[in-house]
């Protein structure tokens, strides 16, 4: 990778929560370094705990790291940039007390998209996910998979560079799962955009992912980053291949224990910080 | 539940705490007391250099004449016809509120029909009718007695209804099948499981007997509190009246804290 | 819940609420045309309707209903502002909610209306009094309802609205004001009640002019039939201002 090709770049990023002492204190990630290439789709998996939406977190600029620095391009981030980066998150984020449309259209607003051309990129990006003919309902009356495309809708039309999702499909059940990743592998096949996508599902990280970055049980780092050298859009028989079989299993490997790792230190003694890292 | 979310102000570098900031950060009830004295300062102030003093009394003064105001003649005794008028118009509304309660919830027929009646009257404005009040139990004890009652009564009503009410069917089917007659069900069951709506309407009815209570004693009084809060008002006394207030609000503030701590204690098995 | 004879159910009980009412306006009328019962204590309910309409067709009750309404109004005003603003600002700290909302649910939950003969003492027999009355007590739940609203808004939309690029105003104007609304709406129906009872409660205790000293003066005028015609009256103004609060609540939160 050239530096141009370098969409995000961290180096060193450590982060804890709460002071040493505390009874809450956690320390989520340590001296994490990665560098994110520009138009790959990253994965970050890991057991429970390990640091992974920190991480993204930190990337996003909604959390200043208490050591380390991330770079986006030549720029620091030290915030929330929202002209270069979009979020996806799992908790549904939509306003329930406005309607789709109306939801997409605010997320212009916030960045700072001209009036005229904000419905017309709302609607494109409604479309591009399947919702053209849900625009004016609310969050409220859609399904769980209807929320979430809508909320990737709102992030699409932002127009970023980088996308980055936290688990996105998490609150789903598996076969909706199944559907909005194959078309979030084709949507993002016509599109250069650099995804960072947080995931539990060995499954759904090797049909996504260009790269899977697999992380330690807490304090979080990075172990072992897997290659999927498979073109984009995936076919939706991906899953059936060999190839796949195998990712999945060295997935599989990597990971089974460091999740136990996890699950043994979440039985003992306190941990007052949420559950997914 | 999302992490950043109590992280969110790391967004912005955090300030040096010192140590001051960081002991009132971690003790609100510090700051409070605080705030409280501030207030009490401006009262101070406020009383002493702004407003005349024929009508706004500083609280340093207030306290200085605590003494003097239970001296005057008839107070002390005015205080105590008062309380007595609260004890007695709260217990009349628990014995009778606890009766109508029982009697009206548990039968689903008398629920639903008495029920809307019931709700109907603790709905309508009781302060429109305080004249005939007094029209009826005189300027004596028994009216204020009375309004209190008035006031008490239906939310004790309405907390023991709805205490009979959502018992979970299944633990009466449970009870049922291992052979309980109807008094042992209400013996062991209904009656256990209404008592922390009963505490809880207790403290509703407590705070509605204050205010019936009051309410009379404002409107008219011979012996009890409200003449005097007339006298002191009529004599531009603001320090005496004040004064008067405050214990008022004093003796307010205990009965409804017992009455709080005692639905605390009986409620004790009900999980949040 | 029985479904069987449950219709049967709902007559019944209807019948026994209309037999309830039926019964005890019998005995009203029995009582002051049958028994003897004074007038001046109970008067009889024709008589009570004779002074309603007349009260009603003469205007008599507008003067007061005028002085009760503006209070009313001026009172809900400043209360409502106040309380909105100041639970904003509030509610912008944890820290700030944390030390003052026990303060202002503690001050709520004595009898303010104790505070009456200081304000007849400082403001007069006037409408002032009661204004400032029912302003201070209509506050509280204001402001408490305010602190609530703004203040527990679920925080994965201001972070998204952040994350998006959203300034100050976008996010009051886009996230939390419309997240908010429901709560602010029901503390603002609650202090407009509140704000009704105690005017017409000062009124009742300290006024010259206004319903609730209509009420007190017929009573000590011993016009009694007249008396309860104002009640009635009274009693209906507030119960359908009850209702109106309640439909525009329900409106507003859509």
């Amino acid at each position: 990778m050239t530096s141009s090709d370098v969409a995000v770049r961290i180096r060193d990023v450590s982060h804890h929560f709460g002071e040493e002492g505390e009874t809450h204190y956690v320390r989520a990630l340590l001296d994490t370094s990665l560098d994110i290439c520009r138009g790959e789709l990253l994965c970050l998996i890991g057991p429970s705990g390990c640091g992974k939406s920190t991480l993204l977190n930190v990337v996003g600029g909604l959390l200043r790291p208490t050591a380390g620095s991330v770079h986006v391009g030549n720029t620091p981030v030290r915030g929330p940039l929202p002209r270069e980066i979009a979020f996806v998150f799992q908790e549904n984020a939509l306003f329930p007390w406005s309607t789709v449309l109306e939801n997409v259209v605010l997320g212009m607003v916030f960045q700072g998209v001209p009036r005229g051309e904000r419905e017309q990129r709302a609607r494109r990006a409604l479309e591009a996910v399947g919702l053209a003919d849900f625009a004016q309902h609310y969050p409220g009356q859609l399904s769980g998979g209807m929320r979430q495309r809508a909320a990737l809708a709102r992030a699409l039309s932002l127009e970023t560079q980088i996308l980055l999702m936290d688990e996105p499909f998490g609150a789903l059940d598996e076969q909706t799962r199944m559907i909005l990743g194959e078309d979030l592998s084709v949507l993002l096949a016509r599109t250069e955009k650099t995804i960072v996508f947080v995931t539990h599902s060995l499954g759904e990280a090797v049909f996504l992912a260009d790269r899977v970055a697999v992380f330690s049980a807490r304090p979080g780092a990075i172990k072992e980053i897997i290659s999927v050298d498979e073109p984009h859009p995936r076919r939706p028989d991906f899953v059936t291949t060999e190839k796949f079989g195998a990712l999945r299993n060295r997935l599989y490997t990597l990971l089974h224990d460091e999740i136990r790792k996890a699950v043994v230190e979440s039985g003992q003694g306190a941990r007052t910080v949420a559950s997914h890292s | 539940m999302l992490q950043v979310s109590a992280e969110a102000r790391d967004i912005v570098p955090p300030a040096r705490s010192r140590v001051l900031t960081r002991t009132l950060r971690r003790h609100p009830g510090i700051a409070r007391l605080a705030a409280i004295a501030a207030l009490f300062v401006l009262w101070e102030i406020a009383a002493r250099y702004w407003v005349d003093p024929m009508f706004l009394s500083p609280p340093s003064r207030v306290i200085g004449s605590l003494a003097a105001v239970f001296r005057t003649n008839g107070v002390p005794a005015a205080l105590q016809i008062t309380f007595w008028e609260l004890a007695v118009a709260f217990v009349i509304s628990v014995a009778s509120g606890l009766a109508i309660g029982l009697a009206v919830g548990l039968s689903r027929f008398s629920r639903v029909s008495f029920m809307p009646i019931i709700l109907l009257l603790y709905g309508t404005p009781q302060i429109t009718i305080l004249p005939l009040f007094i029209l009826y139990f005189g300027i004596g004890p028994a009216s204020k007695i009375a309004f209190g009652v008035s006031h008490g009564i239906f939310p004790i009503i309405v907390t023991i209804v709805a205490g009979v009410q959502n018992i979970k069917p299944i633990l009466l089917t449970s009870a049922r099948s291992m052979g309980a007659s109807k008094w042992q069900i209400f013996r062991w069951v209904i009656f256990p499981h209404m008592i922390p709506s009963f505490f809880a309407g207790m403290r509703l009815g407590m705070t509605g007997v204050l205010l019936g209570v009051l309410l009379a004693e404002l409107y008219v009084s011979t012996a009890g509190i409200g003449y005097f809060t007339t006298l002191f008002t009529q004599n531009f006394d603001p320090t005496k009246l004040l004064g008067l207030i405050s214990v008022l609000a004093a003796m307010a503030i205990v009965l409804n804290e017992i009455v709080r701590r005692a639905e605390v204690h009986f409620g004790r098995w009900r999980a949040e | 819940m029985r479904r069987k004879g449950s219709t049967r159910d709902r007559l019944l009980s209807r019948l026994v609420q209309v037999a309830f009412v039926g019964v005890l306006l019998t005995l009203w009328y029995l009582a002051t045309a049958k028994w003897g019962v004074s007038h001046l204590l109970l008067p009889n309910p024709v008589r009570v309707y004779d002074e309603l309409k007349d009260v009603l067709g003469s205007g008599e009750f507008i003067p007061d209903l005028r002085v009760t309404l503006t209070e009313l109004a001026i009172a809900f005003a400043l209360s409502s502002i106040s309380g909105v603003t100041l639970g904003y600002l509030l509610s912008r700290s944890q820290y700030a909610i944390r030390v003052f909302e026990p303060l202002l649910a503690g001050v709520y939950s004595i009898p303010i209306i104790l505070f009456l003969p200081l304000y007849v003492l400082f403001f007069g027999l006037g409408p002032a009094s009661k204004i400032a009355l029912g302003t201070t007590i209509s506050f509280f739940p204001i402001v408490l309802n305010t602190i609530a609203g703004f203040g527990y808004v679920d925080r994965i939309y201001i972070v998204a609205a952040r994350a998006m690029g959203a300034s100050d105003y976008q996010l009051f104007r886009w996230v939390l004001l419309p997240a908010a609304l429901p709560v602010i709406l029901t503390g603002l129906r609650m202090g407009f009640i509140v704000a009704l009872l105690s005017i017409l409660g000062s009124e009742t205790i300290a006024s010259l002019a206004g319903l609730g000293h209509r009420i007190v003066h017929l009573a000590e005028a011993m016009e009694t039939a007249r008396m309860f015609a104002y009640i009635a009256f009274v009693v209906v103004i507030a119960a359908s201002l009850n209702v109106i609060v309640t439909m525009l609540e329900a409106r507003g939160r859509r």
